[in-house]
């Protein structure tokens, strides 16, 4: 059952892509009255949206006013240790739990060839829900959810200093033969080293530019 | 429940017509009208008509309403003008050498549609294992040339499997909003069911932005309550429902006119005509309830597994433009016009010149020059007009012209040598004639605008007629009076009206004449309707004049007919169904029967015995449809439960919760 009103939930995806796409900056001011006019919502349902976004870790309600969250050296550090935990569970649930279905689409989705950096991005996430789908646990979804916005805002601020497409996609194929053949450990090895591998390319770039304040 | 009475129970309804957005504020619980509001309504964007309504309807208390509820012909006139979004539509399990020897594939209103091997058969038992594959193969291929997916898998209603596992695929390679024919129909038309689950997709984004639009424009008044829609069977669902099955929103508007027409005047067997600007459409109250049609709503051509209302609807309303046709016959609409009264009310000189028109003698007035285009509005400036358009607009912003003018300026004979589609469309540009509301002024009935403008237009066409003035409205009342009576016969008996001059009916047009005009010196023709008219809409009282009088009965103008089809969209009740199928588990080769499946929306069980199947299937449906009607507005909701026999051992228990809608405060 859908708990949000028509208008909270659109606003809320609005919002979302918005700010993990780091078009809204983080720090940046946000004003109730001038996103409603912007957008074309009421206000209700902006204010509600920035409620979920509160709970997703993406605005910050200091005792005044509300902000797109920070983003600190320290937050990725965090990040990407739940998520190398996490997605490594999912990819040895999947070996263990995948179906028929999952393993189409799964397949499918490593054939896909992205146009760009960008597109390689989006591909690679659904890639990374899909493997949690066939986890077959919801919990585990949701989380992995929750941490994909998060990981997003930091991948798009390296962005414009990366390039590293070809060894991603490899992984991809070999994550999906190992689940096929219900190898565990295998799909865990093979994931682990696929998001250690992100993140260090990540935070290489963010610290040699110096992207983020480092706390 | 709440039985303790606030002192005020404020509702808004709003009503999208064709021509006319209207507002009523009521007092719920006495029925009592406090204010009502008309705006012209705005095809282009109706959203922009509502927020003038709910901006400027007289209120002292914005923060008293309690429930907005609006009934609107969004979802049909976004089909009719291909307004709504690009859709590709699965069909599993269907037979494409079926569709296409039926040429059945214009049916399913979008031209992306592609076959994928799967289905179920009668029995819920899979017939061809799902493609998953080649459905994933082809969403990659079409998912940056549509905005959203429809699936329909053969005999889902029996067996929903195949369409959820497609829709989980599908969410993981895209994400474009998906429909399942299941969630929309369990009637086991397969062709219907593709086309409700298709245009349901196209309609989606088209209802959720009149939604956000809606909710801003009651935000901006200060008013925060529950926001309802109106299906096409009158009864309602919150914005959240609506968002979610926009084509059950098609036929709202008639729908809710025809139960505010019963819950103003009372009566419970009536025949309902609403005169609008551009439709007069036509309902059937039977035991104080809005007859559904049997078979779905059908809309621009496309045949659904939507319920609703059993309507009937001819282009004929106070503002239908009249033309002549053949050079002498007078022909009333389908096209609507703003009136010419209305016209010069607003342009002094348009009064000036159809003034010196009528007393023009040589040469002398043709009714052709009775149409004058106008602009509607400012000219949007982000526009890209074509150079036809733009020498168009040049020759309007010195006020409106008769066409005539306009195509001669421009070196043309006929407006069909240009295409001004857009212009209209987009309502930048209108046209304005002759209408059934020029008449009225000139009868002094309804004169809010220049009276003299219509005097001077009609007395143009009578003269080309060669008729008094009196005769030209003697024959156009006549012609109102026989196009309603043929739509009244047609619609309750459900024949076809002979053509005029078709020899083999000769006896049924002699009938329909004589009745119409007596004429026979020893012959008399009566038909009597046994129920009463009610009519609604502004122009309602003099146009059923006639009518009534043909049909020997009496003509209801409740209070507030003029509104009534507002009313009406917060007159209806919540309502909710659902429905679960139980049919047999069959052995191998379909011998025995080893249990029964008992299929609800969103899932399938097997019980051994049919009594503890059909027990579990009443309960489920009860509770479903409770806690449904609950999410969609209703207070209190009742709950009854009907079970019928479907086919060999086969049966479908239909729970339906019913209750007024719930109030805020």
């Amino acid at each position: 059952m859908k708990m949000n009103k028509v208008d909270t939930e659109k606003a809320y995806h609005l919002l979302w892509e918005r700010i993990t796409s780091l078009e809204l900056e983080p720090g940046e001011i946000l004003d109730i009255a001038a996103l409603a006019d912007e957008l074309g919502f009421s206000q209700t349902s902006i204010r509600e949206a920035l409620r979920l976004l509160i709970h997703d870790h993406l605005v910050e309600a200091p005792p005044r006013g509300l902000y797109v969250a920070g983003l600190k050296f320290s937050d990725l550090e965090k990040i990407s240790t739940v998520r190398l935990n996490l997605e490594t569970l999912a990819a040895q649930q999947a070996a263990r739990h995948a179906t028929k279905d999952d393993l189409v689409i799964l397949q499918m989705l490593c054939e896909e060839i992205a146009q760009d950096t960008r597109e390689l991005f989006t591909l690679d996430q659904r890639f990374h829900q899909a493997i949690a789908q066939a986890a077959h646990n919801n919990y585990l979804a949701d989380t992995l959810q929750q941490l994909y916005g998060l990981s997003k805002r930091l991948w798009f601020l390296a962005l414009p200093y990366l390039d590293f497409l070809p060894s991603a996609v490899k992984s991809h194929v070999n994550l999906v033969e190992a689940i096929r053949h219900q190898d565990e450990t295998l799909s865990m090895e093979i994931m682990q080293k696929h998001i250690e591998e992100f993140y260090l390319k990540i935070k290489d770039v963010i610290q040699e530019k110096e992207l983020v304040e480092k706390k | 429940m709440n039985n303790k009475k606030p002192p005020k129970t404020l509702v808004l309804g709003i009503d999208t017509g064709g021509t006319y957005t209207d507002g009523v504020l009521l007092e719920y619980n006495t029925h009592r009208i406090i204010a009502t509001h008309k705006c012209l309504t705005t095809k282009r964007d109706f959203s922009i008509g509502i927020e003038n309504v709910i901006k400027e309807i007289e209120l002292e208390d914005p923060s008293a309403i309690q429930m907005v509820s609006i009934s609107t012909t969004l979802a049909t006139n976004a089909i009719a003008e291909g307004k709504g979004k690009r859709v590709a539509l699965f069909l599993i399990g269907y037979d494409p050498d079926l569709i296409d020897s039926f040429d059945m594939g214009k049916r399913f209103a979008t031209p992306h549609y592609y076959y994928i091997d799967g289905g179920h058969d009668l029995h819920g038992q899979e017939k061809t294992p799902l493609d998953l594959q080649e459905l994933l193969k082809i969403t990659k291929s079409v998912k940056n040339k549509v905005d959203a997916i429809a699936v329909s898998s053969y005999f889902s209603p029996r067996n929903p499997d195949h369409e959820i596992r497609a829709q989980n695929a599908i969410a993981s390679v895209c994400e474009l909003p998906i429909v399942l024919g299941h969630q929309l129909s369990t009637s086991l038309g397969s062709v219907e069911r593709a086309t409700t689950a298709s245009l349901n997709a196209s309609l989606l984004a088209v209802l959720q932005e009149f939604i956000i639009a809606v909710r801003r424009a009651m935000e901006n008044r200060g008013i925060s309550a529950p926001l309802m829609v109106v299906r096409g069977d009158g009864t309602l669902m919150n914005d959240e429902f609506a968002a979610q099955s926009p084509v059950e929103t098609i036929h709202s508007g008639p729908a809710a006119s025809a139960i505010g027409g019963r819950f103003l005047s009372g009566e419970d067997q009536a025949l309902v005509l609403d005169v609008g600007g551009t439709t007069t459409d036509l309902a059937l109250i039977k035991n104080g309830k809005v007859t559904v049609s049997e078979t779905g709503a059908s809309v621009s051509g496309y045949q659904t597994a939507v319920k609703a209302a059993n309507l009937f609807s001819i282009g004929l309303g106070g503002d239908s433009h009249i033309t002549l046709e053949r050079g002498y016959e007078i022909a009333i609409g389908p096209e609507r016009v703003v009136p010419l009264a209305y016209l010069a009310h607003l342009h002094q000189n348009v009064r000036e010149r159809l003034k010196a028109l009528a007393k023009r003698g040589w040469p002398s007035p043709n009714p052709r020059e009775l149409e004058y285009w106008f602009l509607q509005r400012e000219v949007p400036a982000s526009n890209a007009f074509t150079a036809r358009e733009q020498q168009v607009l040049e020759i309007l912003k010195s006020g409106p012209k008769p066409a005539t003018e306009v195509l001669k300026s421009l070196g043309l004979l006929d407006p069909s040598q240009i295409d001004l589609s857009n212009l209209w469309r987009e309502e930048i540009t209108g046209k304005s004639g002759l209408t059934p509301t020029d008449i009225l002024h000139v009868e002094g009935k309804h004169t809010p605008w220049d009276e003299k403008a219509s005097q001077a237009a009609l007395s143009v066409f009578s003269h080309y007629l060669n008729w008094e003035p009196d005769k030209f409205r003697r024959v156009f009342w006549e012609s109102v009076a026989e196009k309603i009576t043929k739509a009244v016969i047609h619609f309750l008996t459900e024949k076809d009206i002979p053509a005029k001059n078709e020899p083999n009916q000769a006896l049924a047009n002699w009938f329909l004449k004589n009745t119409l005009l007596p004429g026979h010196d020893q012959l008399e023709t009566q038909i009597k309707l046994t129920i009463p008219l009610i009519g609604i809409g502004a122009p309602a009282e003099v146009m059923l004049e006639k009518t009534a009088q043909v049909f020997n009965t009496k003509l209801i103008l409740p209070p507030h007919y003029q509104v009534a089809n507002a009313a009406g969209a917060v007159a209806g009740s919540v309502m909710v169904t659902e429905e679960i199928l139980i049919y047999p588990h069959l052995s191998a080769g379909n011998v025995d029967v080893i249990g029964y499946y008992l299929q609800a929306r969103d899932g399938r069980e097997e019980i051994e015995e049919l009594e503890d199947a059909l027990n579990k299937a009443r309960k489920i449906a009860g509770e479903n449809a409770l806690s449904a009607a609950l999410r969609s507005g209703a207070d209190n909701p009742q709950v009854d439960i009907e079970m019928i026999q479907d086919g060999m051992d086969s049966y479908r228990i239909k729970a339906r919760a019913v209750g007024k809608p719930r109030l805020e405060g």
